[in-house]
Order: C-alpha cells, then structure tokens, then sequence
C-alpha cells in the first residue's frame, strides 16, 4: 500500500514536471504548429502576423470612442464620424479593399491598451498621445503622427481666469489613465499653481462637476477642447480656452508591439493619405492620376506602368498590402487634407503645424518607392 | 448456570488481509480514492500553470514587463486630498490608497451600524410614524444597486445639493460648506502619530475605567455608569492632549476659491461614505430586526415584569442576545461595506481600485498592479472578519 501511494504521488509530480517545463519557445511553436496544421494554407499563411489574420478574417477591428466631437462620435444611425474613425476607414480600405469593413469599437481611456494588449482590437484610433513609456511598458508602437496637438485648459468664462498662471490653488478636471492627468501636475508643480488635478472616467462626469462649479478649469487636449467647447450646453461662449499650451500631444494610431508587418502595412496606409495630398490627388480627380505622365504617381496607385525592360508592371514594394491601396484609400475615404476638412476645419482648428512640409507644416511622408 | 461463551480471539490473520486474500489495486477502494485525488490535483495544477505560461508567452512577445519594478517608478499623477508629489513613487500611491479604502470603510462601518441598529429597532416600534418610516427606507435603499445611490449621491448632493464655493454655506462661521468639500476645524498642523496616540490613550483609558467600574458594580449592586466616566475621561484626555500639543485651532474660511484652514472632507470621500452608510444601514436594520425578533419573547417578558423600563429592557436584555446572533451576519456586511468601497474609484475618490486604474493608465502593467490591489483587498477582508470571528467566539452562547 505504502509502495502504490509513493507510486501514484511519483506519478502526479512527474505530470506536473512535464507541463512545468514546457517553457516559451515549445509552447508557441505548439500553438503555431497546430495552426497551420488546421488550416492547411500557403506558405505565406505560417508568418502568425496580424496582417494574415485581419485578411482572412475580412473585418477590421479598431479601438475607438463614441463621443469627442470632431474625432469619433457615434451618430443616432450607429455610424462612427470623426477624423479618428476615418483613419480606421483608412486602413480598412488599404487592408481589405473596402473602407466600411470596419468594427469601431468603443473603448474607454483607462481600458483603451489593455483592449489592445489582449487582442480586442486590432488597431487603436484613438486621439492617443504618443510617449515613451507607452512605448515601453505598455507595449505598443505608434505609427505616423496624424495629429499635432498640445495640451490647453478650457474654463468658465465668468471665472475671471485670462492664463493659466491665474489659476492659483484651482480645481482641474481631467480624464483619468491619460498624459493630460501627469501634465497637470507637472505644470501645477512648475509653476508652483497648487493645483488639484481630480480625475474622472469620462466626459460626461467631467462635464456634470465643471457645470456644477466643482472644476475650475477642464483640462484636455486642445483638439479634444474646441470639440467639448462646441457642444457645451450653455453655448460655446459660456466657456473660454485658455491661450497657453503646455504640453507636446502628438496623436498616432497604434498596434501592438512583435509585429512589424502589421505595424508598416497599417502605417503606409496612413501616409497614403499625406503623400496624396503632396501631389494633389484627391477623392474626386484620382481616377485622371491613374494615367498621369508621371510614373510615381501611377506607382503610388498601383497603375499599370512600362518598366525599362518594356513590360507592364505593377509596382509592389513587398508590404503584404495590395498593390492598389493607396487608390482604394482615396478613393473611398479621402486625402489627410480631405479627412482634416470634413471633421476638424468646422470646428475652427487650423492646419498649423498639421499642414504639409510644403507649407511649413509638420506632414511629411517617405517616398512610396 | 452456563458460562457464556468466551468471544474468539482476535487473531492478526484475521485483521490484515493475507497474500493471497489482499485485493488487486485496480479494485482496491483505498488506492483508488488517492489515485484520483492526484489525478484531479494533478490536472488543476497543469490548467494553472497552461494558463501562466500562456500569459507569460503572451506578455514577452509584446514585451510587456511582468514583475513588480513599476512600484519604483514616478507616478506622474496626483493625489487630491493628500500630501503626495507627482515625483513620489508608484508604492507611495499605493499606500496612500490603502489608507483612503481603509480610512472610508472604518467610518462606514460605524456609522451604518449605529444606523442600521437605529432603523432596525425603529421597524419594530410601537409609534406607527417611526414604524413607516423605517420600513419605508429599507424597502426602497435594499432594493437599489449601489452604483446607482452613489451616482446619486454624487451628481444629486454632492454637485447639485452643495452650494458652489462662492456661496458656501458658513453655519455658525465654523463649518464651510461647499461641493468642493467640507471645511471642518480642527487642530493646527500636529503630525497624525500624536493625534493616533493621544487617541489611543484615551480609549484604552475609558475600557479601563468601564472594566473597574463594572466590577464595582458587581461587588456593591450599584449602577456602574461605566460609559459615562469613560467617556468623561475620554474627553478629558482628548483635552489634556490639544492643550499639551499646542492649543491650536483653525476655523475654515472660503479664500478665493479654495477653503484655507481647518480640514477639508474630500466632497468624492464625502458622497462615497454617504452612500455607503445609506445603503449598508438598510442591510443591517433587517439583520437586527430578525435577531431581535429570534429573542425568545419571554426574555422581554420576564423584563417587564421585574419592572424594567422600555429602554432598560431594550439595552440590558434583549439587544444583547440579538446583537450575539447578528455578529455572523454582520461582519458579512462589513466586508461588503470594505469591497463596496471600490466604487469610489468612479467617482474621484482614491481609493485602492482608482490608484491602481490610474496607475494603469499612465503606463505600468496591468497584471501585476491589479494582483497587488487583490492581495491588498484579501487582507483587509480577511483581518475584519478575524476580528468579526474573534467578536463571535467572546459572544456566543455557550452550550451544555
């Protein structure tokens, strides 16, 4: 009896040995393995990137919001409109071929890179500051910067407050699991402001406590600011943004880190949209550029050209993505200038340092070759 | 008279089975029952460790840290209400928020018992209007979600309620009232350890007292009034204390836009604990209504007829032996109260879960920061209901 006991604890130790010592290398080539196995595809299929799996799936899944005006709101049809959600349409189109194959899914601020980080989205779009422990800990990777912002300070209009240097011992509002949250203090702290940042979930909170007087000042970034102050109940007037802006926000799209492919698939569909608006192509005159004379243009959309050889060709620089994406992009959704007027010129934003190098701006995109 | 017959001796054949008659293992019920016991431990442990690897493989390909290391980092955030700096570490956050969860729940639980054992003996009163009212409480805050009084108390008194700080309410120009808070006097400027002390003494002070008294009034048959001098030395010593520490006091005045003086009830702490005691006191009002009325009743009979009043039967006979049936019961409420206070974190108030949502958000992981906050909340669960159980094992009936 004592033998058979030793024997079947002998038995469950060596059980629990085995699934102890299956470390990282075995088992995702396990998992890998029983993938491929399943589906049975071609070569291209054993690569396990995000990109494979977003084209086979069909649908694309980007992180979002449902209500800052100008970057993703959800209309009453269950439409998601902004300038954010129409770079998901962006990658959509360049991705699948189809600009509407996109799943928006809302996510709040302080859940937006868990979501990611598990697998729920594929993308975020989502008016995110890119910084470099985002970078790090958080294990994402910021593609092109489709927004230059900064941080500013929205407050009442009757509080008297011309700079934020007035706002001595001051209440600020902020959205909480954001750079707006650690800005604050640090500039409360600079400026020896004493202020005391109070962090909320979301907007409608922060818009039911700066109503009631318990803000003095809503602190966000300045694009999100002029959204809120459009739709402020008491009227755009009853609120005024304050001049200084105290923080560098630059706004990228992001993915998750370990997956290059992915990574540059999604970021050239997004200079697709600055290098349009370079040349001038547009959603209403792209079809002309498909026989322009000049040959990089018909490149970029994916035209047939004669090589030096004397072939047709149709240029593909290797991305996975197809070769007319670009066409596709502004076709159906639009060029950087485009996106930036539909949504974010009615809200009195300029172009600023968001117009093209050309113009003395910050947009600038690598050569499609 | 016949001898009975003598029983057979037992022999040891007939004890352990012999070689020939031992049972084959695959039939043997002992072997069998550990044999699945280790096959059943054996598989909960491998589903475990399937799913830390899998977590382990899926953090390192993103390259997402999974140890503890963010702790030492800045915070870069900011904690209302306490004196913390942006550039202190993570871990100081989190004490801090350990602090607040605390600070929150040991209010709560006195005041919804004090409460609760109000209301309950109100339902059970002979004045109809007392009798409505608190029937009419319990039926309507038992049956609201949490979430939805604390929403309550915080858009509807909190911001609506409370007057904005230009108009702060000032009665008697002590108190400050405003939806930024509450501006209360108090001591100038002591650091808490001499606070907590002179406290400490204070309340070791009145159990002694209340211990001799009461063994006085065992020995001599007169009433003890235990509570009263306790409490009077209380008193004495919170005084003795303020007067030694320095004799200082602040009034809260409104300046500018901020309450200068005195101290300041965070309005998130405020409508936090509201809504806590509201809806916790409406549990234990129906607690302590069923065990006073689990009394046998004769107890109250035989009070009444020894001539003790309404009060005096109450205090002296029936709520000790209901309270000893509600303590189970009650520290189940307790630890509700000390999870519930988790909602908060939606609300402002840093406590325990907003420090560590907030951490998350500004850049640490997600795993290790929320499995520190579950290790914090198991303890304190599991300290209360020690002391609950301890309080349990003083008070209950001892059978024969």
């Amino acid at each position: 009896m004592k033998i058979i006991k030793l024997m079947a604890v002998f038995t469950a130790l060596m059980l629990i040995l085995v699934a102890c010592t299956s470390d990282a290398d075995t088992t995702t080539t396990a998992a890998a393995d029983a993938g491929s196995d399943t589906t049975a595809a071609p070569v291209e299929e054993d690569t396990g990137s995000l990109l494979d799996e977003v084209i086979a799936r069909g649908e694309l899944k980007c992180g979002t919001r449902d209500a800052l005006t100008g970057f993703a709101v959800l209309t009453a049809d269950g439409e998601h409109v902004g300038f954010d959600s129409d770079f998901c349409r962006v990658i959509a189109a360049a991705v699948l071929g189809d600009a509407d194959a996109v799943d928006h899914v809302d996510l709040e601020t302080a859940d937006r890179f868990t979501a990611l980080q598990s697998g729920q989205v594929d993308v975020l779009s989502r008016n995110t500051t890119w910084t470099a422990s985002r970078d790090g800990s958080e294990g994402a990777t910021f593609l092109t910067v489709t927004y230059y912002d900064g941080q500013g300070m929205m407050a009442s209009a009757d509080s008297g407050y011309a700079s934020i240097n007035d706002m001595n011992g001051a209440i600020v509002c902020v959205a909480k699991g954001t750079t707006t949250e650690g800005n604050a203090a640090t500039v409360s702290e600079r400026l020896g402001l004493g202020w005391e940042v109070r962090p909320f979930d979301d907007n409608a909170l922060i818009q039911e406590a700066f109503d009631a007087g318990q803000c003095d000042g809503w602190s966000a970034d300045s694009s999100a600011l002029t959204g809120i102050r459009a739709d402020q109940p008491a009227g755009p007037d009853s609120v005024v943004i304050l001049p200084e802006v105290f923080s560098k926000e630059p706004l990228a799209p992001l993915v998750l880190d370990g997956d290059s492919d992915w990574a540059q698939a999604v970021d050239w569909a997004i200079l697709a949209t600055i290098t349009a608006e370079e040349w001038g192509i547009t959603s209403a005159n792209v079809d002309t550029f498909l026989t322009s004379d000049d040959t990089n243009i018909v490149k970029f959309l994916g035209g047939e050209f004669e090589d030096g050889d004397g072939n047709v060709a149709v240029f593909d620089p290797g991305l996975g993505l197809p070769a007319d994406f670009a066409y596709q992009v502004i076709k159906q959704v639009g060029n950087y200038g485009e996106i930036f007027d539909r949504h974010l010129t009615p809200l009195g934003l300029e172009r600023g340092v968001n117009a093209l190098w050309v113009d003395g701006g910050l947009m600038y995109s690598p050569p499609y070759r | 008279m016949a001898a009975s017959p003598s029983p057979p001796k037992l022999t040891s054949s007939m004890t352990t089975p012999t070689p020939e008659q031992r049972v084959p293992f695959w039939r043997n019920v002992s072997f069998l029952k550990w044999l699945f016991q280790l096959v059943v431990f054996a598989i909960v442990a491998a589903v475990a460790i399937w799913l830390y690897n899998n977590f382990r493989n899926n953090t390192a390909e993103s390259g997402i840290p999974t140890n503890f290391n963010f702790l030492t980092n800045p915070a870069s955030f900011d904690i209302p209400g306490a004196d913390f700096a942006p550039t202190e570490r993570f871990q100081n956050a989190f004490v801090i928020g350990v602090l607040n969860t605390i600070r929150v729940s040991i209010v709560g639980i006195i005041l919804a018992t004090i409460l609760g054992i109000l209301i309950g003996i109100g339902r059970l009163s002979k004045n109809w209007v007392v009798r409505k009212i608190s029937t009419v409480y319990v039926e309507i805050i038992r049956n609201l979600p949490l979430l939805v009084i604390m929403t309550f108390t915080f858009l509807g008194v909190v911001l609506q309620l409370l007057p904005r700080i230009e108009n702060s309410w000032t009665p008697l120009d002590l108190l400050v009232i405003s939806n930024r808070g509450i501006g209360v006097p108090w001591y100038q400027d002591t650091s808490g350890l001499a606070l907590f002390l002179v406290l400490l003494v204070g309340l070791i002070g009145w159990w002694l007292i209340a211990r001799w008294r009461h063994r006085v009034s065992d020995r001599t048959g007169q009433p003890s009034h235990g509570g009263l001098i306790g409490g009077a030395f209380f008193l004495l010593v919170l005084v003795v204390g303020w007067l030694l520490l320095g004799a200082s006091f602040t009034t809260p005045v409104v300046d500018g836009r901020q309450i200068a003086g005195g101290i300041r009830v965070d309005p998130s702490f405020f409508a936090v604990l509201i809504a806590l005691v509201i809806y916790t006191a409406s549990h234990i009002a129906e607690i302590v209504r069923g065990s006073i009325q689990a009394v046998p009743a004769g107890q109250g009979e035989a009070a009444s007829a020894l001539a003790l009043s309404g009060f005096q039967r109450l205090w002296n006979v029936v709520l000790p032996q209901a309270m000893r049936i509600a303590i189970p019961p009650l520290g189940n409420q307790y630890l509700n109260l000390i999870k519930n206070s988790s909602l908060g974190a939606g609300f402002a108030y840093f406590e325990l879960t907003n420090v560590t949502q907030v951490t998350v958000g500004n850049g640490s992981p997600a795993v290790p920061a929320f499995f520190l906050a579950l290790v914090f909340y198991i303890a304190l669960s599991l300290i209360t209901s020690a002391f609950v159980n301890l309080a349990n094992r003083r008070f209950k009936l001892v059978e024969r």
